[in-house]
């Protein structure tokens, strides 16, 4: 088990590239709830195991980071304090790790609250927007969208960004996207600009047909 | 050149002034779209703000129509600079009080203060004072230098447009839509992308049984995921057990890499739940 434990994340991921391809073979489909990044929008999960106390779910911008616990200001003036574990999956544009938060940034969460006050988080999404937007520009490397009365950039990543035709799977096939189109998009707000990282564009059925 | 110049802002102001007022005087639009102005908390009730813009509308028209009669007076332009100042002093306690509402500036419905609001109000006030200084008959200045004439209107029809209430909608998209059709779509070459973005793979993953027949143990979202051989593995972490035996878990899925709804209503995915801290697999979920 020094691979698991020790090794590199490389050796890690092979040990457990290994673990996952013993498993058991599951068939069959079944329509379920999501824990992707629309789950921070959805209702929190109520887990099925009655042991378990029932999530609770805190938001709003981090003010401090005091090793793995973030002091969040939320937009209703509570406060809230995160804990951020091992086992607490962080969503920045795409999974990654707690090293990737920071001061200022936007959180979701979703855990358990401990005795001591703060929440054990299960999940965290942070600088999360889903908002509906027209597609008002198309360049290379960025959408120019408008949000209301906002204009926003956003920035379409490379292997990341998807969008979605209709009801179809997302796809990495970006050219179907048109001007004026009306879309929903999934991304992360950059605070530092007030940019976006565009993780999926869901446009309506039929588009993408007209150029 | 500054003769003119000041010869021609009368014209451009009518230019301005005359389609505003019309809008605001005849516009169906006139009394919804007061009620959502900075004017309706000025004047604490929507009927008078709607009043008020109808007449303001009138006002417009009527200084057009006296800017672009023969210069007599400088009357015409100093009352167009005074009602540009006032569109300044307006927009700015609007910006203070309301900054959400709409301005009311133009004909638009719904017009948002923006710094373009306040460009605008300025060009009027600074075409006001320039009218006001008007030796000759518009059409007199532009009979004698056409050419000059013609591109200072274009000039100053362009810096209108572009200080309008929605640039984007009225050039900068058609302009856009255009290059689009010249030069082809900027993410054409996405077009022949056949890998399966994750996102579709945890959407197949959400809707299989393997999901279901592990669900009650996981507790996070995505941890972490890569590709190999052919597999896509997905990580979680979650809880085996309760009470006093719970233990922290790894689940991991192994999903074809190239499966996505699209392709595939049934995936075969491959569940492993694994103890966090020894490696070990902990549950059967056959």
């Amino acid at each position: 088990m020094s691979a698991y434990r020790t090794g590199t994340p490389l050796d890690r991921r092979r040990f457990l590239t290994t673990a996952a391809l013993h498993g058991a073979t599951v068939v069959g489909a079944t329509a379920l709830g999501a824990v992707d990044a629309d789950a921070a929008f959805a209702a929190p999960i109520r887990p099925l195991d009655p042991a378990v106390a029932e999530s609770a779910f805190a938001e709003g911008r981090i003010t401090a980071i005091n090793d793995d616990v973030l002091a969040v200001a939320g937009s209703y003036g509570d406060h809230s304090r995160v804990r951020v574990t091992g086992a607490t999956s962080v969503w920045k544009a795409r999974a990654t790790t707690a090293a990737d938060i920071e001061t200022g940034d936007g959180l979701y969460a979703r855990g358990v609250p401990l005795p001591d006050g703060t929440l054990a988080a299960d999940a965290v999404w942070v600088n999360i927007v889903n908002l509906d937007a027209t597609i008002r520009g198309i360049e290379k490397t960025r959408l120019h969208l408008a949000h209301g009365h906002h204009e926003i950039v956003g920035n379409l990543m490379a292997e990341t960004t998807s969008a979605a035709y209709g009801t179809a799977s997302p796809t990495a096939d970006l050219s179907r996207l048109t001007i004026g189109q009306s879309a929903q998009v999934l991304g992360a707000w950059r605070p530092s600009d007030g940019s976006v990282d565009l993780v999926r564009v869901t446009v309506a059925p039929g588009a993408g047909r007209r150029r | 050149m500054s003769a003119l110049v000041c010869a021609l802002a009368p014209l451009v102001l009518a230019g301005v002034l005359g389609p505003a007022g019309a809008g605001k005087l005849f516009g169906r639009g006139t009394a919804r779209q007061a009620s959502r102005t900075a004017l309706a908390r000025l004047l604490r009730d929507g009927g008078r703000a709607a009043l008020a813009l109808r007449t303001l509308g009138a006002v417009e028209l009527l200084l057009a129509a006296a800017l672009l009669a023969p210069p007599v007076t400088p009357l015409p332009g100093a009352a167009a600079a005074l009602l540009g100042a006032g569109f300044l002093g307006y927009l700015g306690y609007a910006r203070a009080a309301a900054p959400g509402s709409s301005c009311g500036c133009t004909a638009r419905p719904d017009t948002p203060l923006t710094w373009r609001s306040f460009a605008r109000a300025a060009a009027v006030l600074a075409g006001g004072a320039a009218a006001a200084l008007a030796q000759q008959p518009w059409w007199a200045a532009a009979a004698r230098r056409p050419a000059a004439a013609l591109c200072l209107v274009l000039a100053a029809a362009a810096a209108l447009t572009a200080l309008s209430a929605d640039p984007d909608r009225r050039w900068r998209m058609p302009l856009r839509r255009l290059r689009l059709r010249i030069t082809g779509h900027p993410l054409a070459a996405t077009g022949g992308r056949t890998a399966v973005p994750v996102a579709a793979t945890v959407e197949l993953l959400e809707r299989s049984r393997a999901w279901q027949s592990v669900s009650r143990v996981v507790r996070s979202a995505l941890l972490d995921h890569w590709d190999d051989g052919g597999w896509r593995i997905l990580q979680f972490a979650g809880v085996y057990g309760g009470g006093p035996a719970a233990r922290p878990v790894l689940v991991l899925f192994a999903v074809d890499a190239g499966a996505s709804l699209d392709t595939v209503r049934e995936p075969a995915v491959r569940v492993s739940v694994i103890d966090a801290d020894s490696g070990a697999p902990v549950m059967a979920t056959a």
